[in-house]
């Protein structure tokens, strides 16, 4: 029994459908709410490749840190979707924007890149190997040090940032 | 660690179909929160794609993948906290939350 | 002498442009500016004739226009040929420069019409002695424009204009003809002078098809301009323009100007003889019909004009036939005593002031001068020994006799008849008889010497010319040889003069035959000649065929390219308008275009094959 076969099908399962309900759902607590399940799910793909250390952080940072902040402004703002997938039936597959051009062109895309898949050359290659974490830590800080560094600015410029524009106007 | 007895095409599948409905939510959506999650969507089925690729045919540098997919979740999480200040700016200016009104670009 | 000829035609052109300058200043008396110059013009040419006679020739060209390596020449020859013909139209013309200071006199604008005149005799004069049809060809339409001038001189009649619009209307498609037959001519040959195409023609380089084409488009001039069937419709409307117009162009000079064309590419005919065959076709079709219509015909001009067109392809005929001196010698004769025939018509019209000749009768009394100079010139025309027209014609009906056309003899033996009947109509009704009309004969009187003696000048060689009949076409021929049945054919020819006389003085003399009468018994005939052959119906209808056509193109640019055009542009707008909802503000819209363009990158890329 493929073990990892089966337990890559039901992450995918709930990862998809999850991603589905997402872009779907009109309740926009609802949609955080499978996207949390899809970060999670993603988590599982990263494990099932060896990644552990990614899958810990994919938890740790997108559906702990990330929906934390999503979650907050969604109740901070009560938005609700004005228009949307309410839309009669008609609307939503003629018009361009609404309808079944923006479906039909992501299907497109998935297609084609599939398809590019499917004939390429790709799928025999050389194996590669997971990834421990030692080996992990030891490229940030040599090979990838530049980008680690700016990383680090670049968490503290978006942080600034967001302090400021939260802040509004008359409240410095 | 489980051995990856899955094909890589399985994953770029996956990884595929994650991204386009992340595609389709970030063209169909008129909340801007729910264009920002359907980015986020996009993000990650990219990061599956680099360790899936990296994992099955970066043997010569096989910290590469998950490496990128590090730096990816970093920018993400920074984009997102961005954005949703950004959202909260816009919401403090005008009551409603549908995208399609923020039309200052138009012409 | 002859290298000097070039100074005939100048003459006139010196007095063109003396007449418009100066003739403003001299009143009526500008008029003796052109009578000189002619005067002159006409001594030089029989000088010229003179010493041509006597073994001189003259050619000369100077090159006028390079383009790339051809060379176009100017120049002008004088042979016999040139010289035989310079003599009689500046003799006529003289004649007719003096018989217009009296017709003319009074006229609103008679130094216009001298101005115009001289003109025209330019061009006829140059037309003659050019050596290359690009000369030949400016000098044709210089006629055609005077031609239109002066038959819409009286252009206050909206009648005058229109006549000498359909001239130039018609005569410009033969002009068609003519410039295509020039230029095939000059594509094959590489040049445009007479003497090098005709020897190659000659010499037997051009290809037969080639030749009879050629020959067919010049003819398709010819028969425009010297108003053969079918493009003859314009000469009987032209008749609108004063009488020494029609005496000078369009009885003695311009409409002969297409029997010389023929004859001057004499060997260009000769080697396509199904062209020379439809010459002469053409000619005796025309010579028929012009004098059925003749025969009906109530105004005296208008049966002088369709005289002038059987005459015309009389000579017509001849040269098909092969009669190249015939036709020629008839030419001359025929031009002296048509002038002389329309100049004492106009004399008579002058003194009467009516055309119709059903209103006139008697006048040989009140106009004894005009009335016996015309009598000449009927006799002449209707082919009575000794005036020239009987040996012209004669020599005319001997060639075709000489020639395989039997049929064409009958046709114009026949047309010998008729053309006797109706000149003696013509008289008769005229000048003999009991007047019709009283005011009309009261104030009949004789027209002025300057009048009548251009009339007896002309009455000369209507009378003399014919002796000379041998030697001009031994000067000017060679090119036909005609044997002993002469005597039969003159048997003939006069028989069928005086059978044409006699009948008609049976009806219009005697009245032993009912004019009434004969109408009724002829009258699908008669009608049939007065409508004359309902040709200008036809004509009608091809013009407003041509209108229809130029609605239906007129209608497709307004529809198809003016559509194109106004859509392309409202396509434009479209387009525009749709671009311009992408810019719409919305970063979505942005998206989904970029996307879209992805999405069709990568089809192109998937599908259609590897980019690069």
């Amino acid at each position: 029994m493929n073990w990892p076969l089966v337990a890559f099908f039901f992450l995918a399962g709930v990862t998809l459908y999850s991603a589905y309900r997402v872009v779907v759902d009109e309740t926009i607590t609802h949609a955080a709410l499978y996207l949390a399940i899809a970060f999670v799910g993603v988590a599982g793909f990263y494990a099932l490749l060896g990644a552990d250390f990614l899958a810990f952080v994919q938890v740790l940072v997108y559906a702990g840190a990330v929906m934390t902040v999503l979650l907050f402004t969604i109740m901070l703002s009560d938005i609700r979707e004005v228009r949307g997938l309410k839309l009669p039936l008609f609307r939503r597959l003629t018009s361009p924007r609404w309808g079944a051009v923006p479906a039909a062109l992501a299907a497109g895309l998935a297609a084609l890149l599939l398809a590019a898949f499917a004939g390429s050359a790709l799928l025999a290659g050389p194996e590669g190997r997971p990834v421990g974490l030692g080996e992990l830590a030891r490229a940030l800080l040599t090979t990838y040090l530049v980008p680690f560094e700016v990383a680090s600015v670049l968490l503290l410029a978006a942080m600034v940032g967001a302090i400021v524009l939260s802040k509004g106007e008359g409240e410095r | 660690m489980p051995e990856a007895g899955v094909p890589v095409g399985y994953f770029f599948a996956v990884s595929t179909l994650l991204f386009s409905l992340g595609v389709f939510g970030a063209l169909r959506r008129t909340n801007p929160v729910a264009i920002l999650m359907s980015i986020e969507l996009m993000l990650n089925a990219v990061n599956i794609n680099f360790v899936a690729f990296s994992r099955h045919l970066g043997a010569a540098d096989p910290v590469r993948g998950p490496m990128f997919a590090i730096f990816v979740i970093t920018v993400a999480a920074a984009e997102v906290s961005l954005g949703l200040a950004i959202v909260l700016a816009l919401l403090r200016r005008r009551r409603s939350a549908d995208v399609n009104e923020f039309d200052a670009l138009k012409g | 002498m002859p290298q000097h000829a070039w100074i005939i035609p100048a003459l006139p052109l010196a007095s063109y442009a003396l007449t418009v300058f100066v003739g403003r200043r001299l009143g009526e008396r500008a008029a003796y500016i052109g009578i000189a110059a002619l005067g002159l013009a006409t001594v030089l040419a029989f000088w010229t004739l003179a010493a041509v006679g006597g073994g001189a020739s003259a050619a000369m060209s100077v090159p006028w226009l390079r383009l790339g390596d051809w060379e176009i020449r100017m120049g002008f020859q004088v042979g016999r040929l040139e010289a035989a013909v310079l003599a009689m139209v500046t003799l006529v013309s003289w004649m007719i420069f003096i018989f217009s200071k009296g017709y003319m006199h009074g006229d609103a604008r008679f130094n216009r019409f001298y101005a115009h005149l001289s003109l025209f005799v330019t061009g006829m004069l140059t037309l003659v002695m050019a050596d290359n049809f690009l000369l030949f060809f400016v000098a044709w339409e210089i006629m055609g424009l005077c031609s239109y001038l002066l038959i819409g001189h009286w252009f206050e009649e909206v009648e005058n204009a229109r006549a000498a619009f359909k001239a130039f209307l018609v005569t410009r498609l033969g002009d068609v003809g003519l410039l295509l037959g020039i230029w095939t001519l000059a594509a094959a040959t590489g040049s445009l002078r007479f003497a090098d195409i005709l020897e190659k023609v000659e010499a037997g380089e051009l290809s037969g098809s080639l030749v009879t084409v050629a020959a067919l488009l010049l003819f398709m001039g010819a028969v425009g301009k010297s108003a053969q069937v079918p493009l003859h419709i314009w000469l009987p409307d032209a008749m609108a323009g004063p009488t020494p117009v029609s005496a000078l162009i369009h009885a003695a000079t311009m409409v002969a100007a297409g029997v010389f064309l023929v004859g001057r590419t004499y060997p260009l005919f000769e080697a396509a003889p199904a062209a020379l065959a439809t010459v002469a076709y053409i000619g005796a079709v025309t010579a028929l019909v012009a004098a059925l219509i003749a025969t009906v015909q109530t105004d005296i001009k208008k049966t002088l004009a369709y005289s002038t067109m059987s005459q015309l392809g009389y000579m017509m005929l001849a040269m098909g036939v092969g009669g190249f001196a015939a036709g020629l010698f008839h030419l001359e004769a025929h031009a002296f005593f048509k002038a002389l025939l329309f100049l004492a018509a106009g004399s008579v019209i002058h003194a009467v002031h009516t055309q119709d000749m059903h209103r006139m009768g008697g006048l040989i009394g009140p106009l004894r001068l005009t009335g016996l100079t015309f009598l000449a010139g009927a006799l002449a025309l209707a082919g009575i020994p000794p005036f020239a027209g009987f040996f012209s014609k004669d020599a005319v009906l001997v060639a075709v006799h000489a020639s395989p056309y039997r049929a064409l003899f009958w046709v114009a033996l026949f047309t010998a008849f008729l053309t006797a009947y109706y000149m003696t109509r013509a008289a008769a009704l005229t000048f003999f008889g009991r007047p019709r009309e009283r005011e009309v004969i009261e104030h009949a009187h004789e027209s002025p010497p300057v009048m009548t003696a251009p009339l007896l000048v002309l009455v000369v060689p209507t009378a003399l010319f014919g002796f000379l009949g041998p030697w001009f076409q031994a000067f000017v021929g060679g090119h036909e040889a005609h044997g002993a049945e002469a005597a039969p054919v003159q048997a003939l020819a006069i028989g069928a003069a005086v059978a044409g006389i006699l009948v008609a003085w049976a009806i219009y003399g005697f009245r032993a035959l009912d004019r009434r009468t004969a109408i009724r018994l002829l009258k699908p005939l008669y009608v049939l000649f007065k409508e004359k052959f309902f040709f200008d119906h036809l004509g009608l209808a091809v013009a407003r065929l041509g209108m229809l056509l130029s609605l239906a193109v007129g209608a497709f640019d307004r529809l198809v390219v003016d559509g194109l055009v106004n859509g392309v542009a409202w396509l434009v707008l479209l387009i525009g308008r749709g671009a311009r909802a992408l810019t719409a503000g919305s970063a979505q819209a942005y998206a989904l275009v970029m996307l879209a363009g992805v999405v069709i990158g990568l089809f192109i890329y998937q599908v259609l094959g590897r980019v690069g």
